[in-house]
């Protein structure tokens, strides 16, 4: 890992409804992720963490606040991430391979210079044998792999993800944070992982921030400290479950705030 | 698997045919029993031997008529699907058009017609325009719905990766409205048919419509029988064809999903 901020976020705003009314969703984040940085955003539902996605997509404009991208500013503008939603969005009318293919064909990278590098990164997804198959013959945790190979072959260094093994069960789950950490450590990609699962983050993760209920802001922040590569059997460690720990801790207290606010 | 196929076929298909037989056994015996005039109630094998004794002219008709058809039914059907894309496009054209469209409805093709002739004369043209005129309509709106339909998170997808506008329609909103662009032809095909027999009716030289006015007149009741037969097999025939180009346009599991919506309706 190199030094240098793939993405940056000051101060950033934002608020939805009318002017006089006003819901303030964001309230002021500042983070950064390094050049292939895994940093995760963990916090309560409805801590706006999709909102903030929707900033860094170009979705939305914050209020006020920098969004920049190896140091130019980029608010509003779309067209600069690799995504990975919570849902796979494949799309049922294409088969594996010409869904992978998608991002790159969005944009306006040519198939014949993708297919082979596609191939291969299906191979290591184990999607090999189901290039020629259709998205709804495929198990959901094959459907969200072939999601991140997707979001993986965007021609955009910086990948977002967002919740994406929340609708899985736990197995599969625990499966594919495996698979994750695997192909992450072997690339090396710069990564903005959203999760409300404690472990999932502390695994993954070079740099995890704490969000705080709406508005949100950043509540902590935490340098992962295992050693790459890292495995699975990490959770075992005292190290690992005293982190656990202390994370839980401040999620439950700021869950308990937003009951006491609500 | 195909003989089980074949076999659900089968017991599907076996109690409509049942049905259709007794219906017409008991139409022969009734019209044999009360001794109905065949000018007013001909019997089904007074009809069937009709037809196949008047084949010929029958058939000239029915070539007429399929040619009309299918000539508007393609300019309606392409037509239907241009507006609805434009329109989708240009959300201001939409809100000003989408309700004079509503309303054009309204308008009975019938009434519509015979000013059609006094315009364009009693060539092709205004037959035309009328098959035209029922056709767009089916496939335009079902085009629209579709069109504004498209799954939430998939668009969501599209725009986070920065697709554009045109990308976006192109690559999903399209692709994703296929199942209800081919339930608005499907209705379309049937209306053409029709729309192509009424402007027969008010001013031809050939086809069924032409047919029917002409044995009409002549109190050919078995004709007119036939006649009708015969645009009842046109309509089916349509409707088949165009569920057929369905099954090779619409892939993967958008088929079985649409499937899956039309069993639930």
């Amino acid at each position: 890992m190199n030094d240098s901020v793939k993405l940056e976020l000051s101060d950033l705003h934002k608020s939805f409804g009318h002017k006089r009314n006003p819901l303030p969703v964001i309230g002021g984040v500042s983070l950064q992720v390094r050049q292939g940085e895994f940093v995760s955003l963990i916090g309560p539902s409805g801590s706006g963490k999709s909102t903030l996605f929707h900033l860094i997509g170009g979705l939305l404009t914050p209020d006020s606040g920098e969004i920049r991208l190896d140091g130019r500013k980029i608010n509003g503008e779309r067209g600069h991430i690799g995504y990975m939603p919570q849902q796979p969005a494949l799309f049922p009318w294409r088969t594996i391979e010409e869904n992978v293919l998608l991002d790159r064909e969005v944009n306006g990278v040519s198939r014949r210079e993708s297919l082979e590098e596609a191939r291969r990164w299906m191979k290591r997804a184990g999607l090999e044998g189901f290039e020629q198959a259709y998205p709804h013959t495929l198990s959901g945790g094959m459907q969200q792999r072939a999601s991140f190979v997707r979001a993986l072959l965007s021609p955009h260094e910086l990948m977002c993800l967002d919740e994406p093994f929340s609708a899985l069960d736990a197995f599969t789950r625990s499966e594919m944070q495996a698979w994750l950490l695997d192909i992450w450590e072997e690339t090396r990609r710069s990564v903005l992982f959203v999760t409300h699962h404690i472990e999932e983050a502390l695994l993954l993760s070079d740099t995890i921030y704490v969000l705080s209920n709406r508005p949100s802001q950043v509540l902590r922040r935490i340098e992962v400290p295992f050693p790459r590569p890292r495995r699975e059997e990490i959770i075992e460690t005292p190290e690992f479950l005293a982190l656990r720990r202390e994370l839980t801790g401040w999620m439950k207290e700021e869950q308990r705030k937003s009951v006491t606010q609500a | 698997m195909m003989r089980r196929t074949l076999y659900a076929w089968y017991r599907s298909a076996l109690p409509p045919f049942v049905a259709v037989l007794l219906f017409l056994t008991l139409w022969e015996s009734a019209v044999r029993l009360f001794g109905i005039e065949a000018w007013i109630l001909p019997s089904p094998s007074v009809i069937a031997l009709e037809a196949s004794r008047n084949a010929e002219s029958l058939w000239g008709h029915t070539l007429s008529t399929l040619q009309l058809t299918l000539i508007g039914f393609a300019i309606g059907s392409t037509f239907g699907l241009l507006i609805a894309c434009v329109l989708h496009l240009v959300p201001l054209l939409k809100s000003a058009l989408y309700p004079l469209l509503i309303l054009s409805q309204n308008v009975p093709t019938i009434a519509l017609a015979p000013l059609l002739m006094i315009w364009f004369g009693f060539g092709l043209l205004p037959k035309i325009i009328v098959i035209t005129l029922v056709c767009f309509f089916p496939v335009a709106v079902s085009t629209m719905d579709g069109l504004t339909q498209t799954d939430r998170t998939m668009l969501n997808y599209m725009r986070m990766i920065g697709a554009g506008k045109l990308q976006i329609f192109r690559k999903l909103q399209l692709p994703h409205a296929l199942p209800s662009v081919f339930s608005g032809l499907r209705i379309a095909a049937t209306y053409s048919v029709m729309g192509a027999v009424i402007a027969e009716w008010i001013g031809a030289q050939k086809g069924i419509g032409y047919y029917m006015i002409l044995q009409k007149s002549a109190f050919r009741t078995d004709r007119i029988f036939a006649a009708i037969i015969i645009v009842v097999a046109l309509s089916l025939l349509l409707f088949v064809l165009v569920t057929l180009i369905e099954k090779l346009v619409i892939r993967g599991g958008q088929r079985s999903r649409h499937a899956e919506g039309e069993e639930r309706r």
